[in-house]
């Protein structure tokens, strides 16, 4: 049977999970998709504000921030302190062994601007490399929900930043970690923490590293047990307040571009900080057949975010070769197929 | 019971990846089995609580409660009454 393509997103029928009605042309997410309005926007962005001033000013941070030094997280970390110029923040930068110096350098600029400070959280090379190759090596043993919105590669990847910043959180007394998740990679803009699921979701993450053959005695990529049993009564909530904000990719460069951030030069459409992801598309383009952004850029042209056109676009732009190579070598793993990659 | 347990498939099914003739056991662990992460577990704890209207105590947020069909038809049945 040929392959379908959503009439409305980018999803088709050869992504396994993924069903096209053939009368109305939707797949299974479209038909069943309801937006945020804009006035439940409206009441979320209250709420946020009114958690703002109810818990911040109690911990040695409010705000624990997730920054790439990508353009998204750039972007929503200034506006957040525009908009919010009292809350504390510190802004955690995961080095994972393969952040530009780009990334680096707008990181700590964009700090400067918004006032916030700035820590760079840092795993031995070698672990890491390790790690990865694993998640690289790895077949299926992922969660599918897990594995159909992002490579395996990037799903461990954001799993220690998850992980690490609500220990971070716990450590610093914040009440709240933020995201710059738009509405395609996050539906839900407030997410509470309860510490019986932060041990959970601990012990989940514990056991995928098991999976792929990593045992984290030393609790380097997990929280570690003994901050979890130091919870305060309070245990921090996660906010995605970009979902909730207008949002396009040309806004977004452009405010930032303004403020000094630098573009990158790196030929990876997807990613403006990560000189990895190229080979982590690679690697799941390779194993499952299909770009691991697909469900990401489906979320943003279902929410009007993105037109349905430079969706398709995005999808079938070349992964950059040289980056592939240097992961690759720095991985050291074999890659099959060394040419262009084109869906 | 079995209306709530075929809504929490159905949610499975239209939220998740989970092939539409996919069967799954009432005990079968759903993170075990690839169905839900983490994030998932938290998006369908978030519709439980709106399709319900109901709240859950933190201390009932446990594997027990959520990996399973059972353990969540059981926990909404307990607190919607």
């Amino acid at each position: 049977m040929s392959k379908l393509v959503c009439k409305r997103c980018v999803l088709d029928s050869d992504i396994p999970g993924i069903e096209i009605n053939k009368e109305t042309g939707f797949c299974h997410f479209c038909e069943t998709y309801v937006p945020i309005s804009s006035q439940e926007k409206e009441q979320y962005l209250n709420r946020i504000e009114e958690l703002f001033k109810k818990y911040s000013g109690r911990g040695n941070y409010d705000v624990i921030f997730a920054l790439s030094g990508g353009k998204d997280s750039s972007y929503t970390l200034y506006k957040l302190k525009k908009d919010y110029p009292f809350l504390k923040t510190l802004a955690v930068q995961f080095d994972n062994g393969f952040i530009s110096d780009y990334a680096i350098i707008n990181a700590k600029k964009i700090c400067e601007i918004s006032g916030c400070d700035y820590f760079k959280l840092t795993i031995e090379k070698k672990v890491l490399y390790e790690l990865f190759r694993k998640a690289a090596e790895s077949y299926d043993e992922f969660p599918k929900f897990a594995k159909y919105r992002a490579s395996d590669i990037c799903n461990i990847c954001i799993s220690i930043i998850k992980q690490k910043l609500i220990e971070q959180a716990i450590v610093q007394k914040a009440p709240f970690i933020v995201f710059a998740f738009t509405a395609g990679q996050s539906p839900n803009p407030i997410i509470n923490l309860p510490s019986n699921f932060i041990q959970w979701s601990r012990n989940l993450f514990e056991k995928q590293l098991q999976k792929i053959g990593v045992d984290d005695r030393d609790e380097q990529f997990i929280i570690k047990n003994e901050v979890i049993k130091n919870i305060g009564d309070i245990a921090p909530s996660i906010l995605h307040p970009l979902c909730l904000w207008e949002y396009s990719e040309d806004k977004v460069l452009e405010t930032i571009v303004q403020l000094g951030w630098k573009p990158p030069a790196l030929e990876d459409s997807n990613s403006t900080n990560c000189t990895l992801n190229s080979f982590a598309c690679y690697n799941h383009l390779e194993k499952y057949g299909f770009h691991p952004y697909t469900f990401d850029i489906a979320g943003l042209v279902r929410s009007g975010e993105m037109s349905r056109e430079d969706g398709l676009e995005k999808l079938q732009q070349e992964l950059s070769q040289p980056l592939i190579d240097d992961a690759a070598k720095k991985l050291d793993i074999k890659i099959n197929k060394p040419q262009k990659i084109l869906l | 019971m079995e209306q709530i347990k075929n809504d929490i498939l159905d949610y499975l099914k239209n939220n998740s990846f989970m092939e539409r003739e996919k069967t799954i056991d009432d005990s079968d662990s759903l993170t075990q089995n690839g169905i839900l992460d983490s994030i998932g577990l938290l998006e369908l704890i978030d519709y439980i609580c709106e399709r319900y209207s109901i709240e859950i105590p933190e201390d009932m947020l446990t594997p027990e409660n959520f990996d399973s069909l059972r353990g969540i038809t059981n926990l909404i049945t307990r607190l919607a009454k």
